[in-house]
């Protein structure tokens, strides 16, 4: 049997993109519309950017028995995981940017129980925006309104094209909006990065630094801005020219920005925003990939006043910290939509093979982390198989309804039953 | 199951009990006449009775309002909705739903436990400029709103911007003033039928109102800027305009300002949450709320930063005790206090009427069996004791016992209005430029709201 449905949602990256069209055969999934390729590797289970890479699902709940692996029903790869986390001490559950609202709920309530840590993925890349936030202030927007009034767009250390790539199509540079009727052509494009990117093709400035020179590029502007005297480096004085000629800017940073001293240029850009916002609206804007790191964010934030990883082993207040987890001291690990074995370097991989720290892994793709899992429970994909809650980068939440069914439990019900068991 | 509350000193100003001592039978969730058998009795001798309160204007959920909890300027949802419990509320309000933020808002409200919850849509008139700028187009602005009030799940209308205004210059023949607004909207609410509330601004104070009676002044306190919007307020309430008070407290000389927190929500002007309003705001609003009491001036506070929920008593105790206010603002700023009949008609009856909710904020049979019950040890120390209720029912349920909240899991729903109307080029204009796809904006499909349509 053949359905068709309009407006589906992609939980491909955090842009949310809800204009897919999805036909069903036979409750499978045949052909997506409308969608990126990276989008289209969830819906068709293929590798990102890469069609005809199959991703491998995984089927079945499996536990290691010594150096086998042993196929179990659920109910017994949970009694394993309620065990591995009673006995822990000092137990992280990792992950989560790309989990759903519903699962990430489960999850907070699983860390509290536990007297957890919860590490988001990407703690690295938001924690320095948080605080910098709290110390100079926010200006803030929908997608839409981005897209309608921003005539200045600058890309810091972000590269939509790999994170979120129709990010340009629909909000911030091709996208044609109330007061941006000709697109492209009525904005003010720039980027900075450390290599060159793709965005170098359609900016009007790209301006390429050596690692670690950011801090100064902003100081740099900074300084331009209040008529001292910048550094030279190069494109920096028409960067602030075009920044300080904006009726409306955004400046969106990616992931790149954690590869260096973080804190010191998220601050940075953070002071360079407020000054801006003196004179017209500016928006410091994170580039976030995974589909739903921002609900994850706003749920800590609003049932712990904190965006930063809350640590009930510290206290049963979870108090937010910022620095990343030790994994030194951690002694069982739960990974919940990430890759955490990804991440890590080979020798923090080593140093938890030999401390023979537990790691159990929810995810519904085969990925390094359940490569060295003790405990694998498969999962249903979020907003396919399963239904699910996901915040779009700008904070508005979806509803995202199941489109094919499956045998494999939601992460959200795994861990619920997780909770209960403890 | 049959339930009374037995011999209790019940005030309703809505049905003109002012310490009538009665009993109070409960039967399926309403206040019933009368029942012959019960299965529980509450003993309330001693105790004052009344309606639950409700909270006209919470704006904890609007969309930004999440920020505030990096400074700590918002508690969490749980927080909020026991704070309110244990004051003896059973609603809360947002203020502020907009068509892309819906699902937002009541994704917000549905996280506060114990409390029914409820949103105005909040129209951007520069959405509608076009129409509004053509009298017969009026009629269809009118079912784009109605359509827009149900699918957004909201309660009543409300407009913060009463003006079409652009920053950009070949956007200035768009501008409506806000006295042609003003009358356009009179026209469109005529044709609804309805009423809708306007955020007050020093501005709309010296325009003044259509006198329709077909609109609510929201938030006074931060529009009383100078004598001058205090005398205009003061015209006003005394020529019967609904409005509710906006009060707040005068800032702590210590306090520095705090980084802006600016949310641009398509409107002229962008809000900014740590704004900070006139430092003589606090005293006119309380000294307007004090001479107007016996006008159609429901409670509110300005915002929950400022003036947070566990400091409502102070509040209170400002509305009604002289020795409250002499103590703080080292004068009684009026001649006359709340008495117990104003302040309750002032935090249950006219946030009733003014949310359209007939059967709640009084204790009539039919009434919803929300009930708050206080101590009394005198009548003249109530403002002390109805600082925390020592129980409250919600559809007959008890939430609060002792002073404590004894039902976490209470069920709670979000009411909306129903108006049948259908989506026309208005509305599809408006998706159209949406990033959203329609479908993707319809707030009912989410499973974890309990929907109620407002009678
Ligand atoms: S941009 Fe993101 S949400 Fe949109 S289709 Fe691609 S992966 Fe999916």
């Amino acid at each position: 049997m053949e359905a068709r449905i309009e407006s589906a949602i992609c939980p491909g990256c955090a842009c949310l993109c809800d204009d897919i069209d999805i036909t069903v055969v036979d409750d499978r999934i045949y052909q997506a519309a409308n969608i990126c390729l990276w989008g289209a590797s969830k819906f068709l289970a293929h590798k990102r950017f890469h069609p005809k890479k199959e991703r491998r699902r995984l089927q079945q709940p499996r536990i290691k028995q010594g150096c086998l692996w042993q196929t179990v029903p659920y109910e017994a790869a949970l009694k394993r995981t309620a065990e591995i986390l009673t006995r822990a001490s000092r137990p992280v559950i990792y992950g989560l940017t790309n989990s759903g609202s519903w699962a990430q709920e489960a999850a907070l309530d699983l860390a509290r129980s536990t007297r957890a840590r919860l590490e988001p993925a990407d703690l690295a890349f938001k924690a320095p925006y948080y605080r910098s936030l709290m110390k100079h202030g926010l200006f803030w927007a929908s997608l839409d309104v981005i897209r309608d009034e921003a005539d200045t767009v600058v890309f810091w250390g972000a590269n939509p094209l790999h994170s979120c790539p129709r990010h340009v199509v629909r909000y911030s540079v091709f996208a044609r909006g109330k007061f941006t009727e000709r697109g492209l052509e009525e904005r003010r494009l720039a980027a900075v990065d450390v290599y060159r990117t793709e965005l170098a093709e359609f900016v009007k400035l790209f301006i390429r630094l050596e690692p670690g020179q950011e801090p100064a590029l902003v100081q740099g502007l900074l300084a331009a801005l209040t008529g001292g005297k910048p550094p030279a480096i190069r494109g920096l004085r028409r960067l602030a020219a075009l920044l300080e000629e904006a009726s409306y800017g955004v400046i969106f940073f990616g992931r790149g920005v954690s590869y260096g001293p973080a804190q010191e240029l998220l601050d940075g850009l953070g002071e360079l925003t407020a000054r801006l916002n003196r004179g017209s609206p500016f928006i410091f804007f994170p580039l976030t990939a995974d589909f739903n790191s921002t609900g994850l964010y706003h749920l800590l934030l609003r049932e712990l006043g904190s965006p930063l990883a809350p640590d009930f082993g510290h206290d049963l207040a979870g108090t937010g910290q910022a620095e990343p987890v030790a994994w030194s001291e951690v002694d069982a690990v739960v990974v919940v939509g990430a890759d955490l074995f990804w991440f890590l370097s080979q020798e923090e991989i080593d140093r938890l093979k030999k401390r023979q720290v537990p790691v159990v892994a929810l995810s519904p793709f085969a990925n390094r982390t359940t490569g060295h899992a003790e405990v694998v429970i498969p999962v249903a994909l979020a907003g396919v198989e399963t239904p699910e809650i996901a915040y779009r980068m700008d904070g508005l939440p979806l509803f995202l309804p199941k489109i094919v069914s499956t045998h494999l439990w939601s992460d959200s019900r795994v861990l619920r039953e997780l909770t209960a068991l403890l | 199951m049959g339930l009374v509350i037995q011999g209790g000193i019940v005030f309703d100003p809505s049905s003109n009990w002012d310490g009538e001592v009665r009993d109070l039978f409960i039967a399926h969730g309403r206040v019933v006449d009368h029942l012959t058998e019960v299965d529980e009795a509450i003993d309330a001798r001693g105790l004052a009775v009344t309606p639950a309160a409700l909270e006209l204007r919470s704006p904890v959920a609007g969309y930004g309002q999440n920020f505030l909890r990096l400074w700590g300027g918002l508690p969490s949802p749980r927080e909020l909705g026991e704070s309110y419990a244990l004051l003896g509320y059973t609603h809360i309000h947002e203020p502020d739903l907009t068509l892309p933020t819906a699902n937002y808002v009541h994704r917000e409200l549905a996280a506060i436990p114990l409390m029914d919850t409820s949103a105005s849509l909040t129209l951007n008139l520069r959405d509608f400029d076009i129409f509004l700028k053509n009298k017969e187009n009026l009629s269809e602005v009118a079912a784009a709103w109605a359509y827009l009030l149900e699918h957004c799940g909201g309660l009543t209308l409300r407009v913060a911007e009463p003006f079409v205004r652009y920053r950009q210059e070949f956007y200035q023949h768009r501008t409506i003033s806000l006295e042609a607004v003003l009358d356009i909207l009179d026209n469109i609410l005529h044709i609804l039928d309805s009423k809708i509330s306007l955020e007050a601004t020093p501005e709309l104070l010296t325009a003044g109102l259509p006198s329709s009676g077909r609109f609510h002044l929201a938030c006074l306190g931060p529009a009383l800027v100078n004598p001058e919007a205090l005398e205009k307020a003061h015209r006003l309430l005394a020529a019967g305009v609904s409005a509710d008070m906006g009060l707040l407290p005068p800032a702590p000389r210590s306090q520095g300002s705090l980084v802006p927190l600016t949310i641009d929500q398509d409107r002229f002007a962008p809000c900014d949450l740590h704004g900070s309003p006139d430092p003589e705001a606090p005293r006119r609003a309380l000294e307007l709320a004090l001479h107007c009491r016996q006008a159609n001036l429901a409670f509110s506070a300005a915002d929950l930063r400022q003036t947070p929920v566990s400091s409502f008593p102070q509040l209170f105790s400002w509305l009604c005790d002289h020795h409250s206010r002499r103590r703080f603002w080292g004068e009684d700023l009026a001649p006359c206090s709340y008495s117990l009949h104003d302040w309750l008609r002032s935090t249950r009856s006219l946030p009733a009427q003014h949310l359209g909710l007939p059967d709640r904020g009084h204790l009539r049979p039919g009434a919803r069996a929300d009930v708050s019950i206080y101590d009394l040890p005198t009548l003249s120390w109530w403002p002390q004791s109805f600082n925390r209720c020592r129980m409250l029912l919600k559809a007959g349920e008890r939430v609060v016992d002792n002073y404590e909240i004894v039902n976490h899991t209470v069920s709670k729903a979000t009411f909306y209005r129903r108006t049948g109307a259908l989506p026309n080029h208005i509305i599809d204009g408006l998706y159209a430029k949406s990033s959203f796809r329609p479908g993707n904006l319809r707030v009912h499909p989410n499973p974890e709201i309990h929907w109620q349509k407002a009678p």
